[in-house]
């Protein structure tokens, strides 16, 4: 475990001293970072739900966009920036906790397509009531430079993500989630309350990407329905977690990470086709990957190696 | 409300269930035999579209012989599909081999849209094939008679499904595996080369739709995605599997949105979605769902 403390400390120090590294095209640097980082936040939060307990919860997106939206109203209301994060995050809780109840009536395939419409239907609901989000002409929250506050502030979420999820993973709720995931029928004859732990995990997975949406709109200033509900906005979390290895503690980081950087790349050096090439991604990571990065031979010995414990898919 | 309007509300929305109707059948099927949905329907309904377009501007033939001619076509994209990117999926665990079809699929319909983008840079993006046919007014109801001969051959071919999965050994063959797939196998049924021929015969009623759309209406790359969802929730809300409940939920979307659309145009798309989530709340199952 030493081994993995040491790294995990050189990372931090690592990540906490770019802005001040004397580089060129600062900027933009970290703005790539930024966005990683919501993306990995995402990938991770999605897991909760996705990988330890086994519902591909296709509607993850919505938690963030209900978030952002509700952040930017808020702030737009001068109600400050730490109110409106805290109020916005609140707002989602709530709408987890209401559509838990009717969606985890539903299982496996017809959970996951429930939960995709939710997200067409969060975004048609957002469109249509103008008076209130600014219909398909968006949402402005009073600009600002605020890179270097964001990098801070997202990488600090990353921290707590990813820190929830290992608390989580160690914890009983983990435990049932796992359970639920194998079996659920046989998880409930042993005396889960599966229906309170699913909306526990279902609440869990949705505060981080509230938070990080309510941070996205303060950042970029400007948000509409299609940037934060679009399909592909939508799928890239629950593709980055599958690349990564769903169910394992690191897998999402790691997939976020790279599909990111591989998006960043494709968009960066070709003119043409940028959707087909992610297609082709994400095609290739679900026919040769099903455990994602972290379960391939060499990436887990190296994991094993660093003290975290890689299952089999 | 006056009750020709109302009655011209219902002949609309069944008018447009109808096609609903005939591509999400397709997706049933194929859920039902191989238990994957399959994200990429509607871009094969796209394609479809597109290809009619195209033979029609190049030959100016009729193009309901032409969505005929695309059939075979389809077919065998299909089958090649499923065996090229659904079957090395089989051997996966449940919530596994969900997630992977998921992604499988969607990465092929976000590909076939942006090269389907892509190849139709420098030309109109929606594109549509002009075929004029008279209006048929009956009492002051219009009925457009061209929407009437898409409907006629909805059902002639939702007719002619039927018939080839009572009456044929391979739509028997089909059933079975969709009832249960490790008894038709017993039985000596080959349930891998079923899903091949069940993802082959979707597909063709996915691009036979596709025919119909750019007739009616119009066909643009962009539209796969969105319409996959409106089947999803077509079959969802009848009960996956259930072929009565798929031409229930196409006549209850279709109707709901003609009906919510004539009132209120701008939240005629959000019906499908409210009533898939009202049904299943009250039915987590579906409507025929068992």
């Amino acid at each position: 475990m030493k081994r993995a403390h040491a790294l995990l400390l050189l990372l931090v120090v690592l990540l906490l001293a770019i802005p001040a590294a004397p580089i060129e095209s600062r900027t933009y640097v970290l703005q790539v970072l930024t966005f990683m980082f919501v993306s990995v936040v995402l990938a991770q939060s999605y897991d909760i739900v996705g990988g330890q307990m086994g519902y591909v919860n296709l509607g993850h997106i919505t938690f963030f966009a209900v978030g952002a939206y509700a952040f930017g109203i808020l702030f737009n209301l001068n109600m400050g920036l730490l109110a409106s994060l805290a109020l916005g995050t609140a707002v989602v809780v709530v709408f987890a906790a209401l559509i838990s109840y009717p969606f985890f009536r539903l299982r496996g395939a017809y959970f996951s397509l429930a939960a995709f419409g939710l997200v067409k239907l969060m975004e048609q609901l957002t469109i249509n009531l103008g008076w209130l989000t600014g219909g398909s002409n968006g949402l402005k929250v009073t600009p600002g430079n605020r890179v270097l506050a964001m990098y801070y502030a997202s990488l600090g979420v990353v921290a707590a993500v990813v820190v929830a999820s290992w608390l989580i993973e160690r914890s009983r709720l983990g435990l049932a989630l796992k359970t639920i995931r194998e079996d659920e029928e046989v998880a409930e004859d042993f005396g889960v309350p599966t229906f309170r732990v699913k909306a526990q995990a279902l609440i869990l997975s949705a505060v981080f990407p509230a938070i990080i949406g309510g941070l996205y709109t303060w950042y970029i200033n400007f948000i509409d329905p299609n940037q934060v509900y679009g399909l592909s906005v939508a799928l890239t979390p629950v593709a980055m977690a599958m690349l990564g290895g769903s169910g394992v503690l690191v897998g999402p980081v790691l997939g976020a990470v790279f599909l990111y950087l591989m998006q960043e790349l494709i968009y960066t050096q070709t003119a043409h086709l940028h959707g087909a090439m992610m297609g082709l991604v994400i095609v290739l990571v679900g026919l040769f990957m099903p455990g994602g990065l972290v379960r391939l031979g060499p990436v887990a010995r190296v994991l094993r190696r660093l003290g975290l414990t890689v299952e089999e898919a | 409300m006056s009750v020709t309007i109302a009655v011209q509300l219902v002949v609309n929305g069944i008018l447009l269930g109808g096609v609903y109707a005939l591509a999400a059948f397709g997706l049933s099927l194929i859920f039902g035999v191989s238990g994957v949905l399959n994200l990429a329907h509607g871009e094969f309904l796209m394609g479809g579209g597109l290809l009619v377009w195209l033979a029609w501007d190049l030959t100016g033939l009729n193009p309901f012989l032409l969505t005929a001619m695309i059939a075979p076509l389809a077919f065998g994209a299909g089958y090649l599909f499923e065996k090229g990117l659904i079957r090395p999926l089989a051997q996966r665990k449940e919530h596994v081999r969900l997630a992977s079809a998921v992604l499988v699929t969607l990465g092929a319909a976000l590909m076939m849209e942006d090269i389907a983008d892509f190849l139709s840079l420098n030309t109109q993006y929606e594109k549509s094939v002009d075929l004029f046919l008279p209006t048929i007014v009956l009492d002051k109801v219009y009925l457009p008679s061209l929407k009437l001969v898409i409907l006629g051959l909805v059902l002639a071919l939702i007719a002619g499904l039927f018939l080839f999965l009572k009456r044929t050994y391979l739509g028997l063959a089909v059933q079975a595996v969709t009832q249960n797939r490790r008894g038709a196998l017993l039985n000596g049924v080959n349930t891998v080369r079923i899903n091949a021929i069940a993802f082959g015969i979707g597909t063709v009623l996915a691009a036979v739709a596709g025919g119909f759309e750019v007739v009616d209406t119009y066909v643009a790359p962009n539209i796969g995605l969105p319409l996959t969802l409106k089947y999803l929730c077509i079959i969802v809300m009848g009960g996956l599997g259930s072929f009565a409940g798929v031409a229930l939920g196409g006549i209850i979307i279709g109707l709901g949105e003609a009906i919510v659309g004539f009132f209120q145009p701008a939240w005629g798309q959000t019906v499908a979605f409210l009533l898939l989530v009202a049904i299943l709340l009250i039915r987590p199952k579906g409507l025929f769902g068992r």
